[in-house]
């Protein structure tokens, strides 16, 4: 019950924060704010963390984090451009996206098999990764300007809408569709609300656990190739910070980090809503530091909110 | 006998509940009062208004002729009112000092006067009659019965005046209850009154002074003599005798369903063989820590063996793969139901459904609708209350969360179900509904192992009964013939001295 | 915050790649009695270094986390190997905490001369400290808060590189257009100089060229993309932009190519990378960058050398090195690329 009604406070009340900001945008920068074109922006800003989000939210449902996300996106994309594109973009876009899940994995097995806390574990790995990013890369951005269908995903829009927006909301959907419908899902929240009960009933925890590990990575790999595709190029600095904005996404959008309770249609409101902000905030070229300012009460609102709903 | 708590009048409102309605109780300095009624009757909404928890709706609280009724755990606290939960509140990584004097710490200035706690500590366990209790033990590490010590120590290390025990007995073997009783014989030698709640109506006779009996918030009977009967107790709680609780049965016998050999866990379990057949119900008895709980997890994978052999329908299983025990058939409601055993804020379906996923979904998706539609059935068929299969298993009283993981096992179709305490926690009312619902079960051919402390229930209910003590089977009794005395010959090891404490007693050896 | 996380995210990086610490050995051990007397360039050798002996550097560098601090150390290195006399070693601080208490371990091991490229101010005191104990201290780039603290400084020019911009934008746009500014990290002394510097250089324009949106996006190519594609959505006519930073610059020429507005506008970086110049030998969008060159720490590196050997500068006349040496913010643009291309980094 109470589980319930807070997720149900949650799910009111971030849609609320969006419309607020959508009018608050549309009041302050009118036509410039509320036009398509600016509304697919906001999606195509938000696709990268937002796909990383909905991985996170898989492994915060098992009461688990990642911490590695922003430094695996930078490897994965380093790792596809030194040595897959000169076999063109289908090569590279396989390779990102393998070397993010095989990263994901070893968090996994660490987390799993070796009983490693995942907060230790996954910080290893953001170190890690880094390290590799730079080591292979030697500091220097790897110019992807030859692949043309990588660097459509940038340009190019399908019935209006640009591609990174298409692959967000497809991402977004499978990810509900998992997590809400399917067996699979069922016994993430299972293994996250309760692990030995989840033994007790048959379900094979350790699996479990590891899978999440590599589901986030297959979304960083995702969220890779989006990066790389809009900057054309694969570069070792990129994803610094990513894994808090994916948290805090997660988060605000009301799946407790305990594990147990996670709700995806909230996790596409946190991102959008941080999305919505750093929008706004652009076109009204307000100072940065007032974003982060604003960030940070957004998500303490957040917390307040789940809290009274209990 | 002057008063020292007067509860007059008393109603508590919830939204849409009427908790107590009207309940009156005089507890005297010096005296063992007990509160009995099922579970919903208003017992623990009533202490938590004396204990300053909750807020009464009307009527009055007076301790020693002062006004109680604020709803401040402050005041009741100051007012020397202390109280002891079911669900034991110690800190698991702190020392038994540092639990007992939680909240009130010795400090000098700003620090903890570590010296002075433990000394002090030292003495209040001394008063309970537990001296071997070491005060720099880990609370975590102790026996549930030695946490319950901690936790009146904790009590008494304020001035208490009155003492509101919560199934103090609920955990304990029967040495361990004779402990607590002579302990609490202690106290009121002191002058301290007791609110003294229990499932276990045998106890009242002989710990307490007056009966209240409360029954959907109103009082029925108060201040009855502790000498009233078991059978009146109970038909005044219920309306129903206690013979009435075991449910008559054919006992059917059919083929070998559960074979377990030579399975051993050293220390906690020896090789350990028996056999169980479809339609049997297996009560294995013992002591707390006997290595019942320990027998049960072993068989059903979830722990390590170093040897022995678990078979269901003659065959074998591999070890510590609970998974393919429960695909075998096998299915376990744990001691811990809350923390093991079901997902509390998840509906009723969803924790009943969760082990047959497979079967009730479309490919990799679920079913709700046919899950709903399974659950319902057995839910039904269980009569789990309240008849709502999507309210959260949290809000559901201990009888009906059993029903729900035995539920589980029934649309699984389980073959053996392994039941650790299953009416533990339980009140009187609803055990008779556990009784029926497990005797139905054998009757529709299942093989069912049952742990229990309740030694009525063993001997009651049981077809047979093992007995274990230090980690293996020392006794195996018919359940028709079987006496409780013969089950605690076995459990005890006659004529040696009962408690055992080796860890406690050899650190407190060294002062 | 900014800061703190990437200090933190530094630290890890540290912690797990592979730090090219070079490996010291003992300097060859030659008795000081037999020294033959020192020709007369190399005048008097600083004490405690026997002639003929190898000239120790030590060079302490923060964290090669990004395109110009990684060719901070590249180059550094590359210049050392040049030397058969100079035994070079170079270590890399995640913050500056680190750079301080591993400035402590280096001083311990005496090398002949210090060059340091501090993370911040607060590192002045160890540079003192070495100063006090008779190792000279080369400054690069990063000025120490008390002129004690070093022998010499060798630095880029953040304001003379937004000065030189500011100059290019006046004169391309003719004293009128919307301008956008994409700084790198709010709030540190290098993003003010280079605001201001420009600032300075339009302002006799009076208010013809407009910055119309200015936001920081943390000298990171991702940043440079999203913070870009808002302000596109924002500014319908936009002239130039200015940007901090060659890599984070990469960023922004996506944005506006995917939005297909790279006709509209052209913008310029600073740094000088490789991917940088070739795109401004290929023409288009990216129009020029402004030198702020890491090959600064390879003339650091010559400079200490000559400190140890106590020469000056070939062909300057005084036999000891300048105290201040400030690189010019040269601009590179297409027809003047191809004689930087070699620095490209």
């Amino acid at each position: 019950m109470t589980a319930r009604r807070s997720a149900r406070a949650q799910e009111i009340a971030l849609p609320l924060v969006v419309v607020a900001l959508i009018i608050a945008g549309t009041i302050l920068k009118g036509s410039v704010f509320f036009s398509t074109a600016n509304l697919w922006n906001v999606l195509v800003q938000a696709s990268v963390a937002g796909t990383i989000a909905v991985g996170m939210t898989f492994v915060i449902a098992t009461g688990g984090i990642d911490l590695a996300v922003g430094s695996v996106m930078a490897a994965a994309a380093i790792v596809g451009g030194h040595y897959f594109a000169s076999a063109g973009s289908a090569a590279f876009m396989l390779a990102t996206v393998v070397a993010a899940v095989v990263l994901g994995a070893i968090n996994g097995i660490a987390v799993a098999w070796l009983r490693i806390v995942p907060f230790v574990a996954t910080l290893a790995m953001f170190a890690a990764a880094r390290g590799i990013a730079h080591l292979i890369s030697h500091q220097t951005p790897v110019a992807l300007y030859g692949l043309d269908a990588l660097t459509r995903i940038g340009s190019q829009r399908v019935l209006g809408i640009p591609i990174p927006a298409i692959v967000f909301l497809v991402v977004v959907a499978l990810g509900w569709l998992v997590l809400d419908r399917t067996r699979y899902g069922r016994y993430v929240i299972a293994v996250g609300g309760n692990r030995e009960a989840a033994r007790i009933a048959g379900i094979r925890v350790r699996p479990i656990v590891f899978s999440v590990y590599a589901v986030v990575g297959l979304c960083t790999g995702i969220a890779s190739v989006l990066q790389t595709g809009q900057l054309a190029s694969a570069s070792p600095v990129v994803g610094l910070g990513l894994e808090l904005d994916a948290i805090a996404a997660v988060v605000i959008g009301g799946t407790s980090l305990a594990g147990g309770r996670c709700t995806m249609i909230g996790t596409f409101f946190g991102v959008i809503t941080f999305a919505l902000v750093f929008n706004l905030l652009t076109l009204e070229n307000v100072e940065s530091q007032i974003q982060q300012i604003l960030r940070g009460v957004i998500i303490l609102g957040a917390v307040v909110v789940q809290r009274r709903g209990h | 006998m002057t008063a020292l708590l007067e509860v007059r009048g008393l109603v508590k409102v919830y939204p849409g509940v009427t908790a107590l309605d009207g309940v009156d109780l005089d507890v005297a300095a010096g005296e063992v009062h007990c509160l009995v009624g099922q579970n919903g009757a208003g017992k623990s909404t009533l202490i938590k208004c004396v204990a300053g928890a909750a807020t009464p709706t009307a009527g009055t609280i007076r301790l020693d002729g002062r006004d109680l009724t604020t709803g401040r755990p402050g005041t009741a606290l100051s007012a020397g009112v202390a109280t002891i939960y079911q669900e034991l509140d110690l800190v698991g990584d702190l020392s038994v000092a540092d639990n007992i004097f939680l909240g009130h710490e010795r400090r000098i200035g700003p620090l903890l006067d570590r010296r002075r706690m433990r000394r002090e500590a030292g003495e209040l366990l001394r008063r309970l009659g537990h001296a071997t209790l070491d005060p720099d033990a880990q609370v975590g590490e102790l026996r549930p019965a030695d946490k319950q010590i901690v936790s009146m120590a904790r009590a008494l290390s304020r001035d208490v005046r009155l003492l509101i025990m919560d199934e103090p007995s609920a955990i304990l073997d029967p040495p361990e209850v004779d402990a607590l009783f002579e302990v609490v014989r202690r106290l009121t030698a002191a002058g301290v009154g007791v609110v003294y709640i229990s499932h276990r109506l045998d106890e009242i006779a002989r710990i307490g002074d007056r009966i209240t009996v409360l029954r959907d918030g109103k009082t029925v009977a108060s201040n009855l003599p502790a000498t009233t009967g078991i059978d009146p107790l109970i038909q005044l709680m219920i309306g129903r005798a206690f013979h009435e609780l075991f449910p008559n049965r054919n006992i059917l016998r059919g083929e070998v369903v559960l074979r377990v050999r030579g399975l051993a866990r050293p220390p906690h379990l020896a090789a350990t063989s028996f056999e169980v057949r479809a339609g049997e119900i297996l009560g294995i008895g013992g002591l707390v820590g006997a290595g019942r709980s320990e027998l049960l997890r072993a068989i059903a994978g979830l722990d390590p063996v170093t040897s022995g052999e678990v078979s269901v329908g003659g065959r074998a299983l591999p070890r510590e793969r609970p998974d393919l025990a429960v695909a075998a058939g096998i299915g376990v409601a744990p001691e811990e139901r809350k923390s093991q055993g079901l997902w509390l804020d998840w509906s009723q379906v969803r924790n009943v459904t969760i082990a047959d996923l497979p079967r009730l979904g479309r490919g990799p998706f679920t079913d709700p609708a046919a899950e709903h539609r399974a659950a319902t059935a057995q839910l039904r068929a269980l009569a789990v209350h309240p008849d709502d299969p999507l309210r959260a298993a949290g809000e559901l009283s201990g009888g009906n969360q059993q029903k729900l993981v035995v539920a589980r096992w029934l649309v699984h179709a389980s073959s053996v179900l392994l039941l650790d305490e299953p009416t533990r926690g339980v009140d009187v009312g609803a055990r008779a509904e556990v009784y029926r619902v497990i005797g139905e079960l054998a009757g529709r051919g299942l093989a069912i192992v049952m742990v229990s402390s309740e030694l009525a229930e063993l001997v009651g209910f049981c077809d047979r009964i093992l007995v274990m003590r230090e980690g293996a089977v020392v006794g195996e009794l018919a359940g028709e013939t079987a006496t409780e005395e013969q089950i605690l010959r076995h459990a005890l090891r006659t004529g040696a001295e009962p408690r055992t404490e080796p860890r406690t007693e050899a650190r407190s050896e060294t002062p | 915050m900014i800061h703190s996380k990437r200090a933190v995210l530094h630290g890890l990086v540290l912690a797990l790649a592979l730090v090219p610490v070079a490996c010291r050995k003992e300097a060859p051990k030659e008795t000081p009695k037999e020294a033959k007397p020192a020709e007369p360039a190399t005048a008097t050798p600083p004490p405690g270094r026997p002639a003929g002996a190898k000239i120790k550097i030590a060079f302490s560098a923060p964290s090669a986390d990004h395109g110009w601090t990684g060719a901070i150390s590249v180059n550094a290195k590359k210049q050392a190997a040049r030397y058969d006399d100079v035994e070079f070693s170079l270590t890399q601080a995640p913050t500056a905490a680190d750079q301080v208490s591993q400035l402590n371990t280096i001083m311990m091991q005496k090398p002949d001369v210090l060059v340091i490229l501090p993370q911040d101010e607060t590192v002045t005191p160890a540079a003192l400290a070495a100063m006090k104990a008779g190792i000279p201290v080369i400054n690069v780039d990063r000025e120490f808060s008390d002129p004690g603290a070093q022998r010499a400084v060798i630095k880029g020019d953040n304001y003379g590189v937004g000065f030189q911009a500011g100059q290019y934008f006046a004169s391309e746009l003719k004293c009128k257009g919307n301008v956008v500014e994409i700084q790198g990290i709010a709030g540190i002394s290098v993003t003010n100089q280079r605001t201001k510097g420009f600032a300075d250089a339009i302002a006799p324009c009076k208010g013809g060229i407009k910055i119309i949106a200015q936001q920081p996006a943390d000298f990171a190519p991702d940043k440079g993309l999203s913070v870009m594609q808002n302000i596109l959505q924002a500014q319908p006519k936009i002239d130039a932009v200015y940007t901090h930073d060659d890599d984070m610059a990469q960023g922004v020429v996506q944005a506006i190519k995917n939005a297909n507005r790279d006709k509209e506008m052209w913008l310029t970086g600073v740094g000088g990378s490789k991917a940088a110049m070739e795109q401004i030998k290929q023409g288009g969008l990216y129009r020029a960058t402004f030198l702020y060159n890491p090959t600064m720490a390879a003339s650091a590196v010559a400079l200490a050398r000559l400190l140890a050997k106590g020469q000056g500068l070939s062909d300057l006349t005084e036999p000891v090195i300048p105290n201040l040496i400030v690189m010019q913010a040269q601009g590179v643009f297409k027809d003047n690329v191809d004689s930087y291309m070699a620095i490209g980094f």
